[in-house]
């Protein structure tokens, strides 16, 4: 079983083909390895997997739906709610002075009670007179214009890169990403947010739930950082961390999503044997807990001790898979990394 | 007049401001384009070129002259000649001290610079419109509106025609072309312009290659300051009124204008300023003037909706 | 963790501030201190507001003065009784509030998508709109008269009155004080947190699973509410929902040096903020006038005399020279401490 199914994509930058009619499948639970020479559209791949990038053409299926929003009844709901909203609100925009006179301030008399059933009426015989232009026409405008811009809002955000981390594809960044100004527990705890089911009214007024929410979550996040080794670090800001612990750390937030993929870029990258033989070793103990591992790699030892399979990439195309062995010595790849001969 | 000529008439106005707006809007689209940053102080330079220019008729004496007078046209050059350079070195001198120091930090911080500089030239046009000079009306408040003085008469070209195109109107136009033309250029044709858009496409590569990159910044904002006190010479000749608060409106017009068209893009905040130019215009002919302002800030609003990068702007796409 | 310092800031400004009308009393002469120190708690309040979409999130919002305007002129519309609805304090504030979320929300959704910079000219653009707008409306905001007079607010049977300050003065303080609690209890939680990401680094943030749009709406709703409390708190100590021009462009340039100079993402530091801000304002720059206009050296023919013709050049000069020296603020946040100076070395690590 495939968790993850890219079929025939292609990602495009104004005249620049980044990756071209790539087909790749991830098997569940295994560890596969992209690899590549700089500038293959290695990172471009992630990026359009993490739903930060949208495909120019083809499809990108995780667990055989598409990672985007999904078109639901209460979608359409909600944009016909946005449209009836600017429709009124443009009525009313429109008509205010003229309405506010003859409903509020000529049934008013001051200081007198108000009859608000005096007010409705005449509110409603003002639009009954001239029916088009004080009502329809406006609130045709407005509902247009209003379903418009929430349709394109929405249709904009379909494939954003929450959307991809909730339905469970977490990721690391090339160059580390992690929030500088946040304790390293902290970046945990962020990475665990999709799951925490406290409202912004439990935290503003600390209802019970938030308390045992936090005491459950720091307890989860800490259990995290001691998978990774860094519980000791728990307290320091992530920008103090050494180079290694920053990869580690960053490891350790996306595992905090709970994913059932993960995507590593370059995670050995500036790393000395026995750091990455550490690595090889977490990466393993990741698979171990059931995740799926897809990683970007240029260290051929870190690649070669523990990919399942390898994916080749060059100039965008894919041009060669399998297992480390046939990937070794498949002329195409050799050609790709030396050069013609 | 029929309804064609008064829709022409609001066409000629429309222009006339648009091609001002368009001016100060460049001034704001070059700067945002090298650095990403919104000079807000931008608007209210134009309102310290628009003192200056009035500074220069006064010692010059112009104000006693008659409108059209053979001494005018050497007083108006003259004019273009000192004020953009006034406004060109504040800019360069903003850049250097309020901006420079600040490249590497945050991104909210040089703006908020620049809301400050903004309020430091506003206050310093409220001063100088407190001198007691005899052209400024000795004895107003400081803060009152001073009348600048008709230097081009508001001969009406078309002879007996109901629709307007004065000799104003002309002189908008005769100065702000040549200019544009001018701009575009010096960005694509010259070696500055090359190392310009080198700059603003990646700094630290520019870098690299050896471009000064801090004095490539320094004259985009030279220039763009240089703009804005044309726009402060024209604008003031051709709305004969000046106020140390004018420059918050017309900022806000022109950085509405440089969105519009897409904010870094050069032809588009001259299609800004002019859309914003007749769209005002047209407010206040068939709408009322009162709604003018609310009617160009919701146009902008929608326009950021449906076309985040405005109408001639390229799409920015964030390096991961 | 944060020095005790940072921590305890905010509650001890609302306990001294707390005391200063009863050790007036004792005071010979009953001074009336605590009277100047009103507007300094309406504008902390506006400060604390616009900290949560630019102290927090890191969105610019040049335009709480257009909430604050509409806090005003909702409170007015509702209390006032040439109006038809003639409700109380309380629910008039209640139902304050809620217009300001809704309003919040309505100009949020559309953009707040936007970059930074764009946010910031249309939060700008709101603001001059609202101005407008209420500058038109003759017949229902009477222009530029503004809406008064306005009942006095009463708390179970008892009226205030304009002549006894204190308990206005009391009632502004609990409002303050029930607002830096809210603050405090959002900024950590995993509100704050989700906040605090995005002003960090947007992409990572929704690379975890962090919705910025959602976040970003919240933080502008829940901001706009708490500038709207501000104005209708505002309109009741006037009497008065006040003029148009009451809530320009500059009233959001104070709210954003209050901010800043006292410490962006820091409850405590806008609450310093606003004291030397407003402090300025009002006390000192209104001292020096007086003084000044008693020893006959100020001329109204020479505007270079009169210190209110320096004001904007004093604002302009503390934001720059902050932004140059000490962008963190007087009284920062752990946090923007070590991003505006990136290149120090930082405290050693409390493991």
């Amino acid at each position: 079983m495939n968790i993850l199914e890219i079929s025939d994509l292609t990602v495009r930058f104004g005249g620049l083909t980044a990756v071209n009619a790539v087909s790749l499948d991830i098997p569940v639970k295994e560890i596969v390895s992209i690899i590549g020479p700089n500038g293959a559209g290695k990172t471009t791949l992630f990026n359009a997997i993490t739903g930060i990038y949208d495909p120019t053409s083809g499809r990108i299926c995780f667990n055989g739906e598409e990672a985007r929003r999904p078109f639901r009844r209460t979608t359409a709901l909600a944009l016909a709610l946005v449209g009836l909203i600017a429709g009124l609100s443009l009525v009313l925009i429109v008509n205010v002075e003229p309405l506010w006179d003859t409903s509020i301030t000529s049934n008013y008399v001051y200081q007198q009670t108000f009859l608000w059933s005096n007010a409705t009426h005449a509110a409603s015989s003002y639009f009954r007179e001239e029916t088009g232009r004080r009502f329809a026409i406006p609130f045709l405008i407005g509902a247009l214009v209003g379903l418009a811009g929430a349709f394109a809002i929405w249709q904009r955000t379909r494939r954003a890169p929450e959307v991809a981390a909730r339905a469970g594809i977490a990721r690391t960044f090339q160059n580390i990403r992690l929030f500088n100004q946040m304790t390293a527990l902290d970046n945990v705890l962020l990475g665990m947010d999709s799951q925490l089911r406290t409202r912004v009214w439990h935290v503003a007024l600390r209802l019970p739930l938030y308390w045992r929410e936090r005491d459950n979550t720091v307890r989860q996040a800490m259990d995290i950082l001691r998978f990774v080794d860094l519980d000791r670090e728990a307290q320091q800001l992530a920008e103090n961390l050494s180079y290694g612990h920053q990869r580690r750390l960053e490891i350790a937030r996306a595992l905090a999503m709970q994913p059932r993929l993960l995507l590593l870029d370059e995670p050995a990258a500036g790393m000395n044997l026995a750091e990455s033989q550490e690595l090889m070793k977490l990466i393993h103990d990741i698979r171990d807990r059931g995740i799926t591992v897809l990683l970007i790699e240029h260290h051929m030892q870190v690649v070669m001790g523990i990919s399942d399979r390898i994916a080749v990439l060059d100039h965008g195309e894919k041009i060669a898979e399998g297992n480390p062995e046939a990937v070794r010595s498949n002329p195409k790849v050799i050609e790709a990394y030396l050069g013609k001969s | 007049m029929s309804g064609s000529e008064i829709f022409l008439q609001q066409l000629i106005i429309g222009l006339s401001n648009g091609m001002i707006i368009a001016l100060i809007a460049l001034g704001y689209t070059m700067v945002y384009g090298i650095i990403e940053l919104i000079n807000f102080a931008h608007g209210d330079l134009f309102m310290l070129g628009s003192f200056a220019a009035l500074t220069v008729v006064g010692l010059l004496g112009l104000d006693h002259l008659a409108a059209g007078a053979p001494g005018m046209w050497s007083g108006l050059f003259l004019m273009l000649l000192i004020v953009p350079l006034f406004c060109g070195s504040l800019n360069w001198l903003a850049d250097r001290f309020a901006y420079r120091h600040l490249r590497d930090s945050t991104k909210l911080a040089p703006l908020v610079s620049a809301i400050g500089l903004s309020f430091v030239f506003m206050n310093i046009g409220l001063l100088w419109g407190g001198v007691p000079m005899n052209v400024f009306g000795l004895g107003r408040s400081a803060a009152s509106p001073k009348d600048f003085p008709a230097l081009v008469s508001n001969v009406n070209l078309l002879g007996q025609s109901a629709v307007e195109f004065t000799t104003k109107d002309l002189m908008v136009f005769v100065i702000t072309l040549p200019l544009m033309v001018l701009l575009t250029w010096f960005v694509k044709g010259t070696r500055a312009g090359k190392a310009m858009r080198a700059v603003a496409q990646d700094r630290v590569a520019a870098r690299l290659m050896g471009i000064p990159v801090d004095r490539v910044i320094g004259q985009t904002f030279l220039i763009g300051g240089a703009l804005a006190g044309v726009a402060s010479v024209v604008s003031s000749v051709y709305n004969n009124t000046i106020y140390f608060q004018m420059g918050y409106r017309a900022g806000v017009d022109a950085f509405t204008a440089a969105v519009f068209g897409g904010i870094g893009s050069l032809p588009g905040a001259v299609l800004g300023g002019l859309v914003i130019g007749l769209a005002r215009a047209m407010c206040d002919q068939y709408l009322e003037t009162r709604w003018t302002n609310v009617l160009v800030f919701t146009v902008l609003i929608l326009v950021l909706v449906f076309r985040p990068q405005g109408l001639l702007g390229a799409r920015a796409k964030e390096k991961v | 963790m944060a020095a005790p310092r940072r921590i305890l800031f905010h509650w001890s400004f609302l306990l001294v501030a707390a005391l200063i009308p009863l050790i007036e009393l004792v005071l010979p002469g009953h001074p009336h201190v605590g009277d100047l120190l009103r507007p300094i708690f309406i504008m902390a309040m506006l400060g604390l507001g616009l900290n949560i979409l630019t102290g927090f999130t890191g969105q610019l919002n040049l335009g709480v003065a257009a909430f604050m305007a509409v806090g005003a002129y909702t409170y007015a519309i509702l209390t006032c009784d040439i109006y038809p609805f003639r409700l109380g304090f309380w629910s008039a504030t209640a139902l304050t509030v809620l217009v300001g979320l809704t309003v919040g929300l309505f100009l949020g959704l559309p953009t707040i998508r936007l970059r930074g910079d764009y946010l910031a000219i249309v939060t700008l653009g709101f603001g001059e709109i609202v101005e407008d707008v209420l500058k038109n409306l003759d017949s229902i905001t009477k222009g530029t008269q503004g809406i008064n007079p306005l009942p006095s607010p009463s708390w179970f049977g008892y009226h205030f009155r304009a002549e006894t300050y204190q308990p206005w003065y009391y009632l502004f303080l609990g409002f303050l004080a029930v607002l830096v609690l809210l603050n405090r209890n959002l900024q950590r939680s995993r509100v704050g947190r989700a906040w605090i990401s995005i002003r960090e680094d947007e992409l990572a943030s929704s690379c975890m699973g962090v919705n910025p749009m959602k976040m970003k709406l919240l933080a502008f709703a829940l901001g706009a509410a708490q500038c709207s409390l501000a104005g209708a708190l505002w309109a009741s100590y006037l009497g008065s929902s006040g003029e148009p021009g009451n809530y320009d462009f500059q009233v959001s340039i104070i709210a954003l040096c209050i901010v800043i100079v006292g410490g962006m993402g820091n409850v405590g530091g806008v609450l310093l903020g606003a004291l030397v801000i407003m402090g300025f304002n009002s006390i000192v720059l209104e001292t020096v006038t007086n003084f000044l206009k008693a020893h006959q050296l100020i001329s109204s023919s020479n505007v270079f005399t009169a210190p209110g013709n320096w004001k904007y050049m004093l604002y302009g000069l503390a934001l720059i020279l902050m932004m140059r020296f000490r962008p963190e603020g007087l009284l920062p946040s752990r946090q923007f401490k070590a991003e505006a100076h990136p290149d120090e070395p930082h405290s050693p690590p409390t493991a």
